[in-house]
């Protein structure tokens, strides 16, 4: 908020949301009546979505009569710079639709309505873990009705398993697994995957990420796993750009049948089927590879910002899109997962019609009982970029495993002040 | 005096009030955060000179800055002259030479993630141009995971995507050079080459000036291709970073460290305008030879 | 001036090698936005198996090209009339008029050339605000509406024209305006064109601040439009390049147009016209 004062002192013109910060407002407060115009702002679900989301407005309007809810789609390029732009200005829509790393900066910064104080009695309507991963730990407070929920298989390339002498239907169940598969393609030049671990795989790995307000995850069993990879990456079993690479990068990859193996999401499924149709032919699926017997799950959520005008609307609304009902019915759309505690009870959630889609879906519903958003909310893009920085002079052998972690660390450290 | 004393002020008010008001007063804005710890979403105590005696001490500062100086001096030299060369090919009206100039261009406005893609599919671990090396008995090349190489290619593929820029420029500009200096040169019996470095080069020297000034603006403030080359991270270990590239990394976000990130952009600004400067001062004295 | 076939052959030759380096982008582009429903996206293959222009159709399903692509025109329209007058004046001013402060306003305009946009993007999001312009496409145009580097292009496009032609128009007693619209203006045209040029490529192609600074869809522009593809559970590679064909045929149609007058410079402008 000091920032706002600062250009506001600076700015000539009078800049008249500057003044609004977000603690000090209170237009109506979150008890108010629910009626009036709201502004509902999601991330990326137009066209193909439109529909539905029309139908959970129409469907609110007609429940709260009086009350007019505008819906704005945004496109996922771009999005965090229209949400900081936004937040500068405390011009944020009154329902917005969030994932975790993107609230937390926004609660910390006083900018978010606690739910624990005005909904408390959503809590039991959403899945614990998906409730937790809204919230800021040690500072209590929730910030976020969990929307959908998002895990998925390990995708790997039957082709190549064949190419290299392997069992195709016989993946990697474990991590030492892993590492014998990768040498065993390896021989062949075939690289297994497209990145190095990212702090989920961490996770995955049973390694301790967080505690007592410090990043942990130079502990023993990190080096261990840095250690293995770095015995891949020397036998070329990661490709060379797996140390420059993100996410999407790594999957491109894939698509392009350069690696082996690659963690995805249910929905991967249908791109393949579009866009890499040979790979599509080839396609392995299977379970996630973990120590902790928890899968790794992405979710989205929508929040009020406390400079919405309407606190008691938009709470309604955000509570409503994110109804078992609602939920259920989206998921169905795409290929994506209920946050609420009743929505995977749904039976098409749990039966199998002979599909590849069908099968990804029932595992992935299974795994999300338990599964865990490793990614600790605190862990910024900068955070990622520590990391991958490091673990790079790591594989390239300028720095010993230990050595790379410890100062990936103390960075992380560092950043979180 | 031939006009009265504010008429050039009417000439320029629209202009200047538009780059005042939108560029250079934002810009005055930020500069102020330079001088505190604002994060983007608040903080912001003034803390003095802190963020420059941090930078001091940065290594990935002093990475940066070798780096973009490293790029600009590489980038100038073939993108003052290679556009030229493709101008001066590209300037006779032959036929079909409308096509040939739009195709030139293309590089300009395809987009940039498909810029990436293609580069990527020639120069990756196992793109076109290792596969032909791998062919030809060679071991395939790290040019996008070396850090060295990766800041080469990077600097091919800024050339390659001026080439067609430049050349506009260039074509304008030739079109300003007198025909009869040129007839004259030839009476002389000056072939060619004579012609191009006494009567052209000369003639352009003030669209070179400003495109050697540009090119070399842009080549300090790379940022894309290496973005896209590198996957979105500053290559391996961030060791082909360049400015941008670290300012965009810190200040990135809703967790960036904007006040850090803010005095990044005030140091790339400074170095900037001393070397503008220079040239506009060697351009001054062009005009008044 | 001689004009054998050899040295015909070798400037074909010449033109060809850079074609051959320049054209892959956009064939790219191209290729991948004719492929069929079971041909790979992510591996080259320069000649589909299956083309189709299905997937143009399908673009237009997905987004209402038409109507943004019209605010795009209106925007970028604008700009070109604001930049080629604005920046001709003021480019006109820095050349040829002598005055007190000519080098603060030239240091301004090289200094705006400096700045990163992406380093003012929120303060600037700030000052529109102020103005009360958010989501007005008045917010779209004006941060580019007089770009400086098209200033520093026209000021050096006079600085070409000879003196006498101005001397002569002085006698004659006009006054700076009209020797600006009637002598200066038209000698430039090629450099005009190239500045229409650039405003437009540049209008057409923003995208970022456009989608900043507009929250009501109906005002968004093309480039934005066309993000759209790019879905958050749905891609189909093939969609984003016919998308962005679609964007970018407009700037091809309009260089095709343009590109013969690059050269209505100084000879056939103001000498012979």
């Amino acid at each position: 908020m000091k920032r706002r004062t600062f250009l506001a002192g600076m700015v000539a013109v009078p800049v008249a949301g500057c003044g609004l910060s977000g603690t000090s407002n209170s237009g109506s407060s979150a008890g108010g009546q629910v009626t009036g115009e709201i502004t509902f702002q999601t991330w990326s679900l137009k066209p193909k979505y439109t529909d539905y989301v029309n139908g959970v407005i129409d469907a609110f309007q007609q429940q709260h009569q009086g009350t007019t809810v505008k819906w704005v789609d945004q496109p996922a390029d771009g999005y965090l710079a229209k949400v900081m732009a936004d937040a500068s200005a405390g011009t944020l829509p009154d329902v917005i639709n969030v994932p975790p790393d993107l609230s937390f900066p926004l609660a910390k910064a006083g900018q978010l309505v606690d739910l624990d104080e005005v909904a408390r009695d959503a809590k039991p309507e959403y899945l614990e873990n998906a409730w937790q991963a809204f919230e800021i730990p040690g500072q209590g407070g929730c910030y976020g009705f969990p929307w959908y929920l998002n895990t998925g298989p390990l995708f790997y390339n039957k082709a190549l398993f064949r190419q290299a002498g392997l069992d195709p239907d016989k993946p990697p169940a474990n991590f030492d697994e892993l590492e014998q598969y990768a040498l065993k393609l390896a021989e062949k030049n075939i690289a297994i995957l497209g990145q190095t671990p990212s702090i989920a795989d961490f996770g995955l790995y049973g390694v301790k990420l967080f505690e007592n307000g410090e990043f942990t995850f130079n502990e023993p069993k990190g080096v261990e796993l840095v250690e293995s990879y770095k015995r891949m990456y020397d036998a070329g079993a990661l490709i060379p750009e797996a140390l420059t690479q993100n996410y999407t990068g790594a999957g491109t990859k894939f698509m392009a049948q350069q690696t082996a193996m690659n963690p995805g999401s249910a929905y991967d499924l249908g791109k393949f089927k579009t866009d890499a149709p040979s790979l599509y032919a080839n396609i392995g699926i299977t379970t996630p590879i973990t120590n902790t017997g928890s899968a790794n799950m992405f979710l989205h959520g929508v929040s009020v910002p406390k400079s919405s005008k309407n606190q008691a609307t938009a709470l309604a609304f955000g509570r409503f899109v994110t109804n078992a009902a609602n939920q259920v019915a989206f998921a169905k759309l795409a290929s994506i997962f209920p946050s609420t505690t009743k929505g995977g009870d749904d039976p098409y959630f749990t039966t199998e019609d002979g599909s590849d889609e069908a099968r990804v879906r029932v595992a992935a519903a299974k795994q999300l009982k338990t599964a865990v958003n490793y990614t600790p909310v605190q862990f910024s893009d900068q955070m990622r970029e520590a990391l991958l920085q490091q673990l790079a002079d790591a594989m390239l052998g300028k720095k010993s495993p230990k050595e790379a972690l410890d100062a990936a660390v103390e960075e992380c450290n560092r950043l979180l002040k | 005096m031939t006009h009265r004393p504010y008429t050039p002020w009417l000439f320029l008010l629209p202009g200047l009030v538009i780059c005042l008001a939108f560029t250079i007063f934002p810009f005055l804005n930020m500069i102020v955060l330079a001088f505190t710890d604002a994060s983007a979403l608040g903080g912001g105590q003034f803390t003095g000179v802190d963020n420059f005696v941090r930078m001091a001490q940065d290594p990935k500062f002093w990475v940066a800055a070798r780096n973009s100086l490293l790029y600009m001096v590489c980038v100038v030299p073939p993108l003052v002259l290679l556009p030229l060369l493709i101008a001066m090919l590209a300037q006779k009206a032959v036929p079909g030479i409308g096509i040939f100039r739009t195709a030139f261009f293309t590089p300009v406005i395809a987009s940039a993630v498909v810029v990436g893609l293609i580069w990527t599919w020639l120069l990756d671990s196992r793109g076109l141009v290792n596969n032909v090396v791998e062919a030809l008995g060679g071991t395939r090349i790290g040019f996008l995971t070396d850090s060295t190489l990766l800041l080469v290619s990077s600097m091919v593929v800024t050339v390659w995507r001026g080439l067609g820029y430049y050349m506009v420029i260039y074509l304008a500009a030739l079109a300003n050079v007198p025909k009869d200096l040129h007839e004259a040169a030839m009476v002389d019996g000056a072939g060619p080459v004579r012609r191009f470095w006494s009567v052209t080069v000369p003639a352009l020297r003030p669209t070179m000036v400003l495109i050697a000034a540009l090119s070399a603006v842009n080549g300090f403030r790379v940022f894309s291709e290496i973005y896209l080359l590198s996957g979105g991270t500053g290559g391996p270990g961030g060791a082909s970073t360049t400015m941008v590239l670290l300012i965009q990394s810190v200040g990135r976000g809703l967790t960036g460290e904007v006040g850090y990130a803010s005095a990044l952009s005030l140091v790339l600004f400074v170095v900037l305008l001393g070397l503008l400067l220079v040239t506009l001062k060697l351009n001054r004295r062009e005009d008044q030879l | 001036m001689k004009r054998s076939p050899v040295s015909l052959a070798l400037r074909y030759l010449g033109l060809l090698a850079v074609l051959a380096i320049s054209i892959g982008p956009f064939l790219w582009q191209f290729v991948t936005s004719v492929k069929g429903p079971g041909e790979d996206v992510f591996v080259p293959d320069f000649i589909p198996d299956d083309p189709t222009l299905a997937n143009y159709g399908a673009v237009a399903d997905v987004v209402p090209v038409w109507s943004f692509a019209l605010n795009s025109l209106g925007v970028a329209s604008v700009n070109v009339v604001t930049n080629c007058l604005g920046a001709a004046m003021a480019g006109y001013a820095l050349a040829r008029l002598r005055f007190r402060g000519r080098r603060f306003a030239a240091v301004v305009f090289a200094g705006s050339i400096l700045v990163p946009f992406e380093a003012i993007l929120i303060s600037l999001f700030l000052v529109m605000r102020g103005l009360g312009l958010t989501d007005t496409l008045t917010a779209v145009v004006l941060p580019g509406a007089i770009a400086a580097l098209n200033v520093l292009l026209l000021r050096n496009a006079f600085l070409a024209l000879p003196a006498e032609v101005e001397e002569a128009a002085i006698i004659d007693g006009a006054n700076a305006w009209q020797r600006f619209t009637r002598l200066a203006l038209p000698s430039v045209k090629g450099t005009l064109v190239v500045v229409a040029l650039f405003s437009f490529m540049f209008s057409w192609d923003d995208f970022l601040w456009p989608l900043v600074v507009l929250s009501d869809q109906e005002k968004y522009t093309l480039t934005i439009g066309l993000a759209y593809l790019q879905g958050t559970f749905v891609q189909n590679q093939r969609l984003v390049a016919a998308g962005t064909i679609i964007a970018v045929l407009p700037l091809i149609l309009l260089f095709l147009l343009l590109q013969k007058h690059f050269f209505r410079g100084v000879g056939e402008g103001a000498i012979k016209g």
